[in-house]
């Protein structure tokens, strides 16, 4: 094992311990949890003779309206399709994925404008192998809730007789690139970055801007349009971790494997690839803001 | 008080006069009958829209017209009113392929008609000389059979009549005390004339010969615009066309209808879809064929001022899958296999109303009627609270993309230790604490 790496495990160790002894991640995880558990019995409770009916409760009422108002009713039932679990496992994943990648963002720039990466860089620590250990914390850390919510998600479907099913796996896994490439960019934008507030500003905003731009090619039209939005989002969507997620749900729809494979590995490369410009930036900028 | 009255009156003549009656504006108009993949579809392309969507390798019908179009708040929709205005041109269509070259179409006469077949999809086309020919034929097969009609009626008149005469002489002779033996004989020798059947030679009758330019076009990109017949271009009628292609091509959905909803049926559209239901009522199921398709395209297709989502394929139903069969398999429940069945549905009786499916009884109650649904029927109750299907061909072979799962949702009384469930980060983030603390208050 390299020096660097060995320095990234051991600092990552003791981060995920630190996450362990304050409250941030048990709430975080209980949000989602809590989230999961009324998105889950509202389903249960739409249900009726005729299969899910969303007017039947009121959570799923506003749901099924604002998702078939904006993305029309073709993308609310294959949301739907083979059960709540997918929309349950987006909006669950939310809290712990916020927690974890803001609280990377804002220890990363913090620590670097108090000069603590700084001290440890005289000894065995380098800038890389620092960031490298939040994104291992941030990865280990999420593994385990995934684990939780798989759980969590399982129960809930063996009291109600509900199934996951295979696309729910699917899913899952692209999430957890998503994920990995999301927190790579969050790394990035610290190193650019030299305060914690502009750091979670631009990282907010650059969340914002990919969700923006997914939630546009989703939305029903009328007509095409070819403007400078259309431009903007083709360039963004290169980037966006969310746009390669929703092609690699698409892929799998429509039982595309290799190309859903791909996909993953796209997404691998950008994540290396974000890491790798971290590296750059932190070697030419240094570790003190 | 004869004052208040008559402003009263005044008030609500006003009121009555300025509502709100749609705008109609005249408008140069494409009107378009496109094949949807299972039938033919009208629809039209105003001014406001830029495009026109059409499937690929499909022959579509086009016209050039005048027309009134306004729109109607109550449905959302735009509409024309051809009864007020419908002025056809005379003209030519230039079509030119986005990047390459241009050609000039022509308007034809043609006709469209669907004929008897295995399935019911089969869709003709034919144009010119040939599309009058079709409709002549179809014409002389009419006016054959309202000549046998004619002449059924007529024997059934004089059948009637006969028959009245008859048993008027039989009445006479029997109040009179004469045998009516050979009268009897002549009434049973009678015969009722046979009704004749219509002709059966289409499924869809063709269509009035009419003429309009006829596109069938590879997939791809077009730009059209109409030509006078003075070389000039018609105003706002440069128009997009898009061709598209289905994705994907005999998938296997489900219609479901529940028992007690006839009117609300559900989709199930591909294998990984579960149809969740609460078990209270027996479930009908009909396969269909389906082809997949651009959500915006297909819906701008069928209407072209419709809203779709373009980044969406949706699975379109084409015809009913014939002959087949539905094997059900569960775990608590030794495997099964159904047989399509023709059902009838009956208003229900009482307070609560609505509709039941009940099995077609043709020789009984039903009798001179035809079945409503023609459906797989599968009982539910929560013991099978887990049904999965598979429908199979004529031959007893599974068809791909057919398996489905049915589950009976429980609405268990658990739901406090799923809840509890959630809370455990926090007694684990309790439990730790109170050891740190612990730990080092010591």
């Amino acid at each position: 094992m390299s020096f660097r790496m060995h320095a990234a495990l051991v600092i990552a160790k003791r981060r995920i311990f630190e996450s362990y002894l304050s409250p941030g991640y048990y709430i975080a995880q209980a949000v989602g949890l809590l989230l999961s558990y009324f998105l889950i019995s509202g389903f249960v409770s739409s249900i009726d003779s005729s299969g899910f009916n969303y007017m039947l409760n009121p959570l799923y009422e506003l749901i099924g309206r604002s998702l078939s108002g904006t993305f029309g009713l073709t993308f609310l039932k294959k949301l739907f399709a083979s059960g709540p679990f997918q929309f349950v496992f987006y909006v669950s994943i939310i809290p712990v994925f916020l927690y974890l990648s803001l609280s990377t963002v804002f220890h990363f720039c913090l620590e670097k404008k108090v000069g603590a990466i700084e001290l440890l860089t005289y000894g065995p620590v380098d800038g890389t192998s620092y960031f490298l250990a939040f994104f291992i914390k941030d990865m280990v850390l999420t593994i385990l809730y995934l684990l939780l919510l798989i759980l969590f998600l399982s129960a809930a479907a063996l009291l109600n007789n509900l199934v996951l099913g295979l696309a729910f796996f699917y899913v899952l896994v692209v999430v957890f690139f998503m994920m990995m490439l999301l927190y790579t960019i969050s790394i990035m934008i610290s190193v650019l970055t030299d305060s914690s507030a502009s750091a979670i500003a631009l990282y907010i905003a650059v969340i914002f801007l990919f969700l923006i731009v997914l939630m546009g090619s989703f939305t029903i039209i009328s007509t095409y349009i070819t403007s400078f939005s259309s431009v903007l989002s083709w360039v963004i969507n290169w980037v966006s971790p969310f746009f390669y997620g929703g092609l690699a749900i698409s892929f799998i729809e429509a039982g595309y494997i290799v190309n859903y494979l791909l996909i993953l590995l796209v997404m691998t490369v950008l994540s290396c690839l974000f890491l790798l410009l971290s590296h750059l930036v932190i070697k030419v900028k240094g570790v003190h803001s | 008080m004869k004052m208040l009255f008559i402003f009263f009156l005044f008030f609500i003549f006003i009121g009555l006069s300025s509502a709100n009656v749609p705008v109609r504006q005249e408008q140069f108009i494409y009107s378009v009958m496109a094949f949807n993949g299972k039938d033919y579809s009208g629809t039209f392309c105003s001014e406001n829209s830029d495009t026109i969507y059409l499937i690929a390798d499909q022959d579509n019908f086009i016209t050039a017209r005048k027309t009134l179009v306004y729109y109607w708040p109550i449905t959302g929709d735009w509409k024309t009113d051809y009864d007020a205005l419908n002025y056809p041109f005379d003209g030519t269509l230039k079509l030119t392929v986005k990047g390459g070259e241009s050609r000039i179409i022509s308007s034809e006469r043609y006709t469209y008609y669907n004929v008897q077949g295995e399935y019911e999809q089969n869709w003709e086309v034919t144009t010119g000389d040939e599309a009058e020919k079709t409709w002549q034929h179809y014409l002389s097969l009419i006016n054959e059979y309202w000549l046998i009609t004619e002449q059924y009626q007529k024997a059934k008149i004089s059948f009637d009549l006969m028959m009245n005469k008859l048993a008027e002489e039989i009445t006479k002779k029997r109040n009179s005390g004469l045998d009516v033996t050979e009268l009897i004989e002549k009434l049973k020798v009678l015969r009722l004339p046979e009704p004749p059947q219509p002709p059966n030679d289409y499924i869809v009758p063709p269509s009035p010969v009419q003429s309009a330019f006829i596109l069938n076009l590879p997939r791809g990109e077009y730009n059209i615009h109409f030509i006078n017949k003075d070389d000039t271009v018609m105003e706002d009628s440069k128009k997009r066309v898009i061709v598209f292609k289905k994705r994907r091509t005999d998938g296997i959905g489900f219609e479901v209808i529940p028992g007690d909803k006839w009117t609300r049926p559900v989709e199930s559209k591909t294998p990984s879809s579960v149809l969740y239901v609460d078990g209270t009522t027996n479930l009908y199921l009909r396969p269909f064929f389906q082809d997949e398709f651009n959500d915006l395209y297909y819906k701008k297709m069928l209407k072209n001022d419709a809203k779709g989502n373009p980044n969406l394929m949706n699975w379109v139903h084409i015809q009913q899958v014939p002959g087949g069969r539905i094997e059900l398999t569960g775990n608590n429940y030794d495997n099964e296999e159904i047989l399509e069945k023709p059902f009838y549905v009956e208003q229900a009786k009482g307070s609560g109303m609505g509709y039941k499916i009940v099995p077609f009884d043709s020789e009984g109650t039903h009798k001179d009627r035809g079945p409503n649904l023609i459906a797989f029927k599968v009982l539910m109750n929560n013991e099978r609270s887990v049904i999965k299907l598979n429908l199979l061909d004529r031959n007893g072979l599974n068809l791909a993309g057919s398996s489905r799962q049915i589950r009976v949702v429980v609405k268990t009384r658990c739901q406090s230790v799923l809840l509890l469930l959630c809370l455990l980060p926090l007694l684990v983030m309790a439990v730790i604490r109170i050891i740190r603390s612990r730990k080092y208050t010591v």
